[in-house]
């Protein structure tokens, strides 16, 4: 295996390494294990691309990621060899036009790539989707992948907050968020298998979301109830969806295994469980003051009765069951709007994709 | 001290490129102008309905517009088609408004396909977002894509003050342009 990338001699100590990566800007400012070729070799023997093979150009900078350089940024993160192809997944995800990397990476908004893995890797490789999965259960998998990938933006894309990123605030993901799905306790489908894989591949769906709302109720019993709650939570007058278009962009809802039984003995099915929230995910448009009333009217946003609903359709609105057993909380995932979720299948060795 | 070999993690710098530009160099009379708005930007449309009544005096044949709904899905699409239509029928652009990131990759994005259809384009940002927009039309492979740079913030400014920013502006655009007020110029 011959590496191509350019080698730097940097002090062994660990402590000499960090301080040199805030230097030349190489991290997140959290230390960062040392991209050494061992360390890539063993990235790149998990999976079936070779190291020169480009998985695609990144925006903003347009940097050429390569193989190999995902895998040194992968090296730093701490990504665990058998989960390597998960991160190249996320990225070829990114990189689907429809996700909008370009807007995505350059935006004011907080906005960052979410990754949510299903799969029968999720507890080999240390996904979390129990208790503290969003952050918290310190996952191996989980904190190490979503922190690849934002490594691979940063050095590979060179995206970089304050400078090419426009990014007003930021939020905590942007330092890698990955979770995975309980897919054991969910009443419905997996997300991936909505989306059409097969219940035995690993799946990276990665969510251009922009921060976690929490959202909490211990007064309603009701699944209906507490649905329409969620609903029109989800909805609030500020979201980015009420800014542009009601067709581009998925709100993901996350809900913890409790509720998620609950809900799905109201509604067996998926699709009308989403049309239910989808249903109650409504402002009055006389709640905005005038000025955003009539954006939203000459947008063709008000529907029947004056209602801004936050997205046409009721698949736009994407539950995920996730999260502990404790019950009380729900998680939504705003999305930019601007933005498809994107899912891609891990490519390995044992696949057979090649 | 001992020492390791590790490999760079970053990305090499993309080559700079700065694809050719395109000037009028000659007076507005009879040329077809275009005009690129942004639903979001209330502020940008007021300047741009300013700028095409002052066009439509300085002589243009026509001004075409086209205000831009979305980055992705279905109004995305439609909106880069528009963009592509607007660059074939028309002799020079005007694409507004980058205030904001994603905002102001898709008007330097969309000036950059006109302007790779050889059409003069100049693309108008605020000052918050000025180098960002050079940024994106270099690493976009058109360096020297001409850049017009208004006062930030245009949002929340009262429409006199807006109108009073489109009088002092709309000359720099034409500049930018290459227009010329003399006729022989561009003959």
């Amino acid at each position: 295996m011959t590496l191509t990338g350019a080698q730097v001699e940097v002090p062994a100590d660990p402590r000499a390494l960090y301080e040199l990566s805030l230097i030349e800007q190489w991290g997140d400012g959290a230390p960062v294990l040392p991209p050494t070729d061992a360390a890539i070799e063993a990235l790149l023997a998990y999976t079936p691309d070779p190291a020169d093979h480009v998985v695609g150009v990144l925006p903003p900078q347009y940097g050429v990621a390569t193989v190999e350089l995902v895998a040194a940024n992968a090296a730093m993160a701490g990504v665990q060899p058998e989960a390597f192809p998960l991160v190249l997944a996320a990225l070829e995800a990114i990189l689907v036009p429809e996700w909008n990397a370009f807007g995505l990476t350059t935006t004011t908004s907080s906005v960052f790539p979410m990754l949510i893995v299903n799969g029968p890797c999720r507890d080999d490789l240390g996904i979390d989707y129990r208790a503290g999965c969003m952050g918290g259960a310190a996952g191996r998998g989980s904190m190490t992948i979503g922190r690849a990938v934002s490594l691979c933006l940063r050095n590979i894309g060179g995206q970089r907050a304050g400078e090419t990123s426009r990014t007003v605030f930021g939020q905590p993901a942007r330092f890698g968020m990955c979770f995975g799905e309980w897919e054991e306790r969910s009443p419905w489908p997996s997300l991936a298998q909505r989306r059409g894989f097969p219940t035995d591949l690993d799946v990276v769906t990665v969510h251009g979301g922009k921060g976690t709302f929490p959202l909490a109720d211990i007064h309603n019993d009701d699944p209906r109830g507490l649905l329409f709650l969620l609903a029109k939570s989800m909805a609030y007058p500020l979201a980015n969806m009420y800014l542009g278009n009601a067709d581009n962009g998925e709100v993901v809802l996350a809900v913890n295994p409790m509720w998620a039984e609950r809900f799905g003995a109201a509604f067996p099915e998926m699709t009308d469980l989403q049309a239910y929230l989808h249903e109650h995910a409504w402002q009055p448009l006389d709640l905005w003051p005038a000025a955003n009333r009539d954006i939203l009217v000459a947008k063709g946003r008000v529907g029947r009765r004056n209602r801004v609903f936050l997205t046409a359709h009721p698949n736009q609105i994407v539950p995920v069951v996730c999260g502990g057993l404790g019950s009380l909380h729900a998680v939504a995932l705003p999305s930019f709007g601007e933005s498809a979720m994107q899912g891609v299948a891990a490519r390995t060795l044992t696949s057979g994709a090649r | 001290m001992s020492t390791v070999m590790i490999r760079r993690p970053t990305a090499p710098p993309v080559a700079e490129v700065a694809a050719p530009t395109f000037r009028l160099d000659r007076p507005l009379t009879d040329l077809r102008a275009g005009i690129r708005t942004d639903a979001a930007w209330r502020s940008w449309r007021l300047l741009a309905s300013d700028w095409e009544q002052r066009l439509r005096a300085d002589g243009v044949a026509s001004v075409t517009t086209v205000e831009t709904h979305g980055q992705v899905g279905d109004t995305g699409a439609a909106d880069r088609s528009h963009i592509g239509a607007l660059a074939e029928a028309v002799d020079f652009a005007i694409v507004g408004l980058g205030t904001c990131g994603s905002c102001t990759s898709f008007a330097i994005a969309d000036a950059v396909a006109i302007e790779q259809r050889e059409r003069p384009v100049v693309a108008v940002v605020t000052d918050e977002f000025a180098t960002h927009g050079r940024n994106m039309a270099k690493h976009l492979g058109h360096g020297n894509l001409s850049v017009l740079v208004l006062p930030y913030p245009l949002e929340a400014r009262p429409d006199a003050e807006l109108l009073e920013i489109s009088a002092a502006y709309y000359p720099q655009a034409l500049a930018l342009l290459g227009v010329s007020r003399s006729a022989e110029v561009g003959a």
